[in-house]
Order: C-alpha cells, then structure tokens, then sequence
C-alpha cells in the first residue's frame, strides 16, 4: 500500500477521484431522489459527441464536451417542461443521436481512436497536476451549489407542483441542477469514463439508500461508499493491472450489493 | 373599508395548445369559507386550482386571491396535491415533508431555524400526527400522507388552504376522516378552504359551497341546490337528479351559510 501511495500520478488520482467521488455521490442523492438516471446516461453519453466535436474543431475535448452535454441536458430539460413529449423520449432522441454525431466525426480522425478509450472507459491515472486544479475548481463548484440549494432541490424533487406554488424559481433550479449534473458528468469523464459514469450517479446513493434511516444517513453512506469506491477501484487497478474505471465501478457495486443485504437486517 | 374576499375571479378565459379550458368563469370565494369546486374530469378544476395558485398566468380575466395577485408570498396559498410520489425506500422522513411548507417563508439560500421546526412540528400535531415526525414519509398510508401534506400545507401559516382531488385514492372511512379534519381546520383557524373533488356525499356534508365546473361555465350555490341542479346531471351525466336517489343532497343548511357570491346574489 505505501508503494501505491509513493507515485505523483497515483496521488493526483486519488486526490481527484476523492473530489469527484464527492460530488458524484451528493448529486447521486438528488438523482435517485428525482429518478433522474436516465438522463445522467443521456448526458454521459451526448459527451461523447462534445469530445468528438473538440476533436475535430482542435479544440479542447473537455471543454466542447461540457459546452455539448450542457445544451443538451438543457434541450432535453426544455422539451420535457413542455409537456408534450416525456421525458424518457427526449433522453431517447437526444442520447443515440448525440452519439451518432460522435462516431460521425470521430471517423473523420482515425489517429484519435486511442486517446478516444480514455474518454470512453475513463483513465483517472493520467490526470495531469494542471488538470487536478481544474477538476478540483468543478468539483468545489458543484459541491457548492448543491450545498447552497440542497432545501430547494429537495423540496423540487419530492413535490415540483408544490414548490413552485410556495414561490421557489422551479424553472431555473431545475436547469441549474441539469447544468451541475453535465458538468460533473463532464469532469468524471476522466475518473470512471462516459460509458460508466451515470453508474457512479446512481450507486453511491443506493448504497446510503440501502442501509440509511434518514436522508442525513443516505448522504453520509453515499459520500462514504464513494471514497472507498474511488481509493479502492484504484488500488485494484493497480494491484491487477485492471482498467481504473472499470475498478471503481465494480467496487462501488460490491459496496452497493453488501450494503442491500445489510440494509435487510438493519432496517427490520 | 371592507376586507377583500379570499378569491375573486372575472370573466377568466385560459387555453391550453389554443383549446379554450376555462370560458368566462366569474365567481367569490368569502373569506373563512369551504368552498368544494366539482365537475367531470377534463372540466378545468386542476387548471383552475393553478391557476388561482399563480402556476399559471390567465389568458384574460381578473384573478386575485386576498386583492393581490396569485402567487404573491405575501399572501401564502396552503397547497395539497393529489399526491406526493417518493422514490420507494427513500429515506424522507414525515418531519422534513412538513418543514418543506416553511421553504416558501424562508426564500431562496435561507436555512429553517428552531422557529420554522417548531411550526413544522406544531403543524404535525395539530392533523393528529405529532409523534409519526421520524418515520418515512413512503411507509405511511395514503391517509397518513394526505395529513402530512396538509400539516405541510400549515406549516406555511396559509390563510388559504387548495387541495386537489386529495382523496383519491383513499378508502371512504380514510376520506370522510380527512374531510373532518379539514373542516375541523377550517373552523379553528378561520381558514378558507377550495377543494377539487369527485367526493359529492362527503363535500355535501362539510362544504357551505358547491361550484360545478364544467364545459359550460359553472354553477354555484349550497349543496342541496347543485346537487339538485340539471347543471349536475348534465355534467356528469346522471339521470335527473331527482330521479336517481344516489345523488346525496346534503343537509340543507343554506339558511345558516355565508352569502352566495355578490356577483352570483
């Protein structure tokens, strides 16, 4: 274990996945709360046609990766307000045609198939010292917003109609939330990838679901459960050579299903 | 200088997608009164119920809840939904379901303090749940539920209390005790109640209003007089209503009832 913790890149990557591992599971609270996973599998994988767009335009990936997945959790939080087509169908257009847009133009330049496995399955161990501040500065900020309106995000998850009639702006909170939720999505491309990260928006809060007996205990339990996700999934990674992301997840659905069975005899 | 009724409604028009909903609707809810708005489904009581709760804005037409316009947070409207869906084994608990009622006082960024919890918990008491504060808002009953989301709507300190079909659902000793219960309510606070419902035995008993809204505009009087009405019949389509001895008539206790709306003498 202390060799694992003497390399520079191990440390950036703990220290980041700690940060994202964080947000991830604050956020995962307020998704399962508004049974909103199928968008954050949406999003994750609209990403994918934000890298590929940076890509060819030779711009930074990360950053047209969050411009796009913004705009389009936006779209689709747009459509569904209107009524007139649900939800689930929004996510359904927008998801596959995001990512059709991304294998488009991902064909267009061969030589970035392999950088392109990093986005997809997530490579935490190559995070650079810059991109820790960055990631950091994101993590901070989400955090900091659903700190700031976890009262009003809660009361719009359990009862939209109701908090709206009580004045709060359930409009633009809702599209803050989508904003928070493509960022982080964004930003934990690197940790677990785009193909894995909506599970890191569901587990964590399941896990503290699983077992908790009060909302307080939920948060506690999902932060928890996803710090030993983050640190654990990557001493996995490197004890077995295993992909990081891959690690992460895994562990964290280990956790997931320990806490369920648990959770049986706690909660009687 | 006499003090404003709690709803005043004229000549409303609203449209939803360009088709009309509610045509020319005027009618005076009196402050302190139980006022039951029925009709058919697809009538426009939801739409109606929003927008008197400042949901949405009226095509034209004069609306106003205490004389201001609704939605204004200086007049707070006690809201109780149908129903609250929580995600299954989600752990909320009946406390925080009640607390969320002080959200609208406090704003936007402001945490409740001791005095908000206290109106929370003093909320809960007072519709019989005072010691149910830790359990799971989602291992309760229908019944239980629809008593919290009326502590919630309380512990708001509303002088208008909408509820919305808040009986469905629910079995008929569950209804007729929440129907007490409002009405119990609406007597010791001096509440103003509007309730949209299908419930016509039980709103005959405790409403001093009935309004009937359907594609035609409305009919309103004391329940002995709508329930009687060709309006109902016509609405639901009932046989005459005095041909069909299910329609209940309620007490008649017209004589004792606040007056009818001014513009409705």
């Amino acid at each position: 274990m202390t060799d694992f913790l003497a390399y520079g890149f191990i440390q950036r990557a703990l220290i980041t996945g700690a940060l994202l591992g964080i947000s991830c599971a604050v956020l995962a609270f307020f998704v399962v709360l508004r049974r909103m996973a199928f968008i954050g599998v949406g999003i994750s994988h609209a990403a994918l046609g934000g890298v590929a767009l940076g890509v060819v335009l030779g711009v930074s990936p990360v950053l047209t990766a969050t411009v796009f997945s913004v705009g389009v959790a936006w779209v689709i939080g747009w459509i569904a307000a209107r009524g007139r087509i649900s939800e689930d169908t929004a996510i359904g257009i927008f998801f596959p045609t995001a990512m059709a847009l991304g294998v488009a133009l991902i064909s267009l330049s061969p030589t970035y198939r392999q950088d392109l496995m990093g986005y997809l399955f997530g490579n935490i161990l190559s995070v650079r010292a810059a991109d820790v501040w960055i990631l950091a500065g994101l993590a901070a900020v989400s955090l900091g917003i659903l700190a700031l309106f976890f009262k009003e995000f809660l009361f719009l998850g359990v009862d939209e109609e109701a908090a709206k009639a009580a004045g709060l702006p359930a409009e633009p909170l809702r599209y803050l939330l989508l904003t928070v939720l493509a960022v982080t999505i964004v930003a934990s491309m690197k940790l677990v990838g785009i193909v894995l990260v909506s599970a890191f928006l569901v587990i964590p809060a399941a896990t503290g679901q699983a077992v908790a007996r009060s909302t307080r205990g939920m948060l506690v339990v999902a932060v928890v459960s996803s710090l030993l996700s983050v640190v654990g999934g990557l001493w996995l990674s490197w004890l077995w050579n295993l992909p990081s992301g891959a690690s992460i997840v895994l562990l964290a659905a280990a956790l997931f299903f320990a806490a369920f069975l648990a959770g049986r005899w706690w909660l009687r | 200088m006499t003090a404003p009724p709690a709803v005043l409604v004229r000549d409303l028009n609203f449209s939803y997608h360009r088709e009309a909903v509610l045509r020319g609707l005027t009618f005076t809810i009196q402050a302190g009164s139980f006022v039951a708005l029925i009709g058919p489904n697809g009538a426009g009581k939801t739409t109606l119920l929003r927008v008197l709760l400042g949901l949405l804005r009226p095509g034209s037409g004069v609306v106003q809840v205490f004389g201001g316009l609704p939605g204004d947070r200086s007049r707070p409207i006690g809201y109780v939904p149908q129903r609250v869906r929580v995600p299954a084994g989600f752990p909320l608990s009946v406390a925080e379901v009640v607390l969320m009622g002080r959200y609208g006082k406090l704003g936007l960024l402001r945490r409740p303090k001791a005095t908000d919890r206290a109106h929370a918990a003093e909320a809960l008491v007072r519709v019989g749940m005072g010691e149910q504060g830790a359990r799971r808002f989602g291992e309760l009953s229908g019944g239980q539920q629809q008593r919290v989301l009326i502590a919630r709507a309380l512990a708001g300190e509303p002088r208008l209390l909408i509820l919305d079909e808040p009986t469905a659902g629910l079995d008929p000793s569950a209804r007729a005790r929440f129907y007490s219960l409002v009405c119990d309510l609406q007597h010791s606070d001096g509440l103003t109640v509007l309730c949209a419902s299908h419930d016509l035995e039980l709103l005959s008993e405790h409403a001093d209003t009935l309004i009937l809204l359907d594609r035609d505009g409305i009919t309103e009087g004391p329940p002995s007089v709508v329930l009687k009405s060709d309006a109902l019949a016509r609405a639901y389509a009932f046989p005459a209503p005095h041909d069909h001895p299910a329609i209940p008539t309620g007490v008649d206790r017209g004589a004792t009832r606040p007056p009818l709306s001014p513009l409705h003498p």
